[in-house]
């Protein structure tokens, strides 16, 4: 089984070299591939100094545009599983097992990891965990996918929702619309417990105003959702 | 009531003239190449209406009369209101089709790069031979 990691990484240079030591630690066959969000360090420098596949993309693209760039690299790679790890440090390698594991063991197609599944580790502050909290509540209002973690960007497709992904992925803010479209196609969505740290070096792109509109885009895109699946498969059988 | 026209001459001409000065610069604009015909159709149409309109008031008094507007400059307002939300909604549309596109372009060409980085690291003696000049920034 042919494992992808898709990086997104913008300006995290010095966030690398940590996160290539916990990759060899936990998971050396990994096939990573670092996505340059049109960074202004030397991110891309850095990433293939370490051996990995780069993808520079020539203009910020926000990291929807991002991480399908790396989903359409693993779509043409051919793997069979493609996992998504923060350049920041905020996702701990060690998890990966338990992350793939549901669908290597063919009972899920994207896997969420949940801060809130297990206890201890950083959580977040109060007025974003309770958009969290409104974010999963409207996401199993709308397609019914139980997930208690729908902001997470560490998470794990199989092969059949890479496939999906290269096609269709929502471009900012994409994580809760990814599993709502994703469940909406009719792919499994399950969740595991992880533990996530605080970023290493640098400063979270998420804002208290960039929150409220997280909030009100997601909710947009979540109440017009059956709309655009229509629309969009007409738009692929013409 | 049929009394005074609700546009008196002295505005209905400069307003034609405007008008028509504006349609004019639209269609030179497609026909130099700089606005292309697709973009510019809601241009058009909207602006021939708004021609209509002027040069026949009482068109817009029947409107007026039609939705229940009292006042019928006031039916001017909101048509002129609603004129520009219909081009700067084509506006919008068109953005989104641009930015969608844009953004498959971007990673089409992050993938084609990493695959020329890939096949140069395959050469035998890269960029020896030509002494092909190479951008310090990428490696």
């Amino acid at each position: 089984m042919r494992v992808a990691a898709i990086v997104p990484a913008y300006n995290e240079g010095r966030n690398l070299p940590r996160l290539a030591e916990a990759l060899l630690a936990h998971a050396p066959a990994l096939d990573v591939c670092v996505v340059d969000d049109g960074s202004t360090d030397d991110t891309a420098r850095v990433a293939a100094s370490l051996g990995w596949t780069v993808l520079r993309l020539p203009v910020n693209l926000g990291i929807g545009g991002a991480v399908q760039a790396g989903y359409l690299w693993a779509r043409d790679r051919g793997h069979d599983v493609a996992v998504q790890i923060d350049g920041d440090g905020q996702h701990d390698p060690a998890f990966l097992p338990r992350l793939l594991a549901p669908i290597q063991e063919g009972r899920a197609d994207v896997v969420i990891g949940s801060r809130f599944l297990s206890e201890g580790g950083f959580r977040s502050t109060l007025v974003r965990r309770a958009g969290i909290r409104y974010l999963a509540w409207f996401l199993r209002l709308r397609c019914g996918a139980r997930v208690t973690d729908p902001t997470s960007g560490f998470r794990a497709a199989s092969r059949a929702a890479i496939e999906f992904f290269a096609r269709r992925y929502p471009s900012d803010y994409p994580e809760p619309e990814a599993i709502a479209l994703a469940s909406r196609h009719g792919l499994r969505v399950a969740e595991v417990p992880v533990t996530m740290h605080e970023r290493a070096h640098g400063s979270s792109s998420i804002t208290w105003a960039r929150t409220l509109y997280y909030l009100v885009k997601v909710s947009i895109a979540l109440v017009l959702l059956p709309v655009r699946e229509e629309r969009a498969r007409e738009a692929e059988g013409a | 009531m049929s009394g005074p026209s609700i546009l008196p001459i002295e505005l209905q001409v400069p307003s034609l003239l405007v008008l028509g000065l504006f349609l004019a610069w639209v269609l030179r604009l497609i026909r130099t190449h700089r606005l292309n015909v697709r973009e510019s159709l809601v241009w058009l149409l909207t602006t021939l209406a708004a021609m209509a309109v002027t040069a026949f008031p009482s068109l817009l008094a029947r409107l007026a009369h039609l939705v229940g507007i009292q006042v019928p400059a006031n039916a001017i307002f909101g048509a002129g209101l609603l004129y520009l939300a219909v081009n700067v909604l084509a506006v919008t549309l068109a953005v989104s089709a641009i930015s969608e596109r844009s953004r498959r372009l971007a990673q089409e060409c992050a993938l084609l790069r990493a695959e020329v980085d890939a096949l140069r690291a395959r050469l035998p003696d890269p960029g020896d031979a030509r002494r092909e000049p190479r951008d310090p920034a990428r490696p």
